[in-house]
């Protein structure tokens, strides 16, 4: 955890608006969070029940670390966490993997996969949202965390 | 490199322990047996339905042990050594590792959406996330510890989880109520799942048994005295605190909530639980408790072939 990181400003409805037109393209059209931006890219959702004030005051009062859980990440586009990609469900820009591709990308490995999809995609295997890559031309590049990664 | 499963209980260790269970040699005899594989389904992920399906096609053998939690997993089938933490539902989130008595102090604490909940020693957020789970990611916890490494394993483990309705803080427990007094900031509800001398985890951890020493009770007697008084200083009135250990030691348990007793308004409250329990003792070592204690809950290993726990739900008075 970096000192940055608990550097946090909560986004406005202007940039909370920008966010959303962003997630259009995944077919998101909701997003009931309050919105931190952490460090200059790192953007958590609090689906709590504290006001702004009420967040504020607890900062000034005590040690704040992190709020709310890690969605995306600017990043010339943005880019959904793996954790976000199951709780908001995307409709769009899904590219389908088989038992083998999902294996692949579990491990960490980009995906051999042609699509005429550009920028950041989703990665679905069946039913489970397995977070989300950048299609390059025929590549899928993979952005799984080291940490949760299959061995 | 020595073999922690062959141990030998220190003297005065053993003394303590009969003089506390009567049916020592069976709790004696589990705790030389490897615990049992339990798994929380992570319900802000999947239902346990779904999980169960998922887990049985890979060929594991899932019981439900509980008819009103579904999401308490048993697996039954012989795993290898770290399958189950590198599993794919584990590494997406859809079930948490969690040993059963570890799961009876959220329970006890009944949290519902929209509630204002403390979580004073949260790391590595076990129960944060199982307190997440059942508030639906509503309301708010405020999740608590006092080391910057804890603090990154704890919020991990809340990534991983999905859970959004939480405030992660580093504070020294006593230090963080004080100044949530000061500035007014109450709570409806607080764990208080204090660190201990781990007499209950034996089983997964044999080492407990040479580390053991009857000053390190007494020290940690002390600080939970401390932890817990600080804790209820912050609750509201009508608010409910479950206290709870992983040890057997009565200094750690009755003795604690003993004193929060006699210093504050507060009352047990009688608890429910799916596992064996039995009630709290009232007196140890020439020092008598409150009555009420007898509603306090000693889970045994012996009892329901889990580890050991102590809990206690505690009701702030007017």
């Amino acid at each position: 955890m970096q000192a940055e990181e608990r550097k946090m400003k909560i986004l406005n409805s202007t940039e909370k608006k920008k966010i959303l037109e962003q997630l259009e393209q995944f077919g998101i059209e909701k997003l009931n969070y309050l919105l931190f931006q952490t460090g200059k890219e790192k953007i958590r959702g609090y689906s709590g029940n504290l006001s702004i004030q009420e967040i504020n005051m607890l900062a000034r009062t005590i040690r704040v670390e992190i709020i709310g859980l890690y969605l995306f990440k600017q990043d010339l586009g943005l880019r959904l966490s793996l954790d976000a990609t199951q709780i908001l469900k995307p409709s769009k820009k899904i590219i389908n993997t088989n038992d083998i591709q999902a294996q692949s990308w579990l491990k960490g490995e980009d995906l051999n996969i042609t699509t005429n999809q550009q920028g950041f995609v989703i990665i679905k295997h069946n039913q489970d949202f397995l977070g989300s890559g950048k299609s390059a031309g025929n590549l899928i590049l993979n952005f799984i965390p080291k940490e949760r990664r299959l061995k | 490199m020595t073999n922690y499963r062959h141990f030998e209980p220190k003297a005065l260790f053993e003394e303590r322990m009969k003089k506390l269970i009567p049916d020592y040699e069976n709790w004696f005899q589990i705790n030389k047996e490897k615990p049992i594989n339990s798994i929380r389904c992570n319900t802000l992920k999947i239902s346990p339905e779904a999980l169960k399906e998922k887990l049985e096609k890979k060929g594991w053998k899932i019981s439900q042990p509980y008819k009103s939690f579904l999401e308490i997993m048993i697996v039954e089938s012989k795993l290898l050594p770290g399958e189950l933490g590198n599993s794919e539902e584990h590494l997406l989130g859809y079930y948490y590792v969690q040993e059963i008595s570890s799961m009876m102090p959220i329970l006890a604490l009944a949290p519902k959406p929209g509630e204002i909940i403390l979580d004073l020693c949260a790391s590595p957020g076990s129960k944060t996330t199982q307190l997440a789970m059942y508030m639906e990611n509503q309301g708010t916890i405020i999740a608590n510890d006092r080391d910057l490494d804890r603090i990154k394993i704890l919020s991990a483990n809340l990534q991983k989880n999905g859970v959004s309705n939480c405030v992660i803080a580093r504070n020294d427990a006593v230090q963080l109520c004080e100044k949530l007094k000061k500035s007014g900031f109450l709570f409806d509800k607080i764990l208080t799942d204090v660190p201990c001398s781990g007499e209950g985890t034996i089983r997964s951890s044999p080492k407990t048994f040479l580390m053991w020493n009857i000053k390190m009770i007494n020290k940690l007697s002390r600080q939970q005295k401390k932890i817990a008084s600080s804790a209820l200083s912050i609750l509201k009135t009508g608010g409910e605190l479950v206290y709870s250990t992983c040890t057997h030691a009565p200094e750690e348990n009755e003795g604690v909530v003993n004193q929060l007793i006699n210093k504050f308004n507060v009352k047990l409250e009688q608890i429910n639980l799916p596992v064996k329990t039995r009630p709290g003792i009232l007196n140890w070592e020439n020092e008598n408790f409150d009555k009420s204690l007898k509603l306090a809950c000693r889970i045994y290993p012996q009892d329901n072939n889990t580890e050991g726990f102590f809990l206690c739900k505690l009701r702030k008075e007017k």
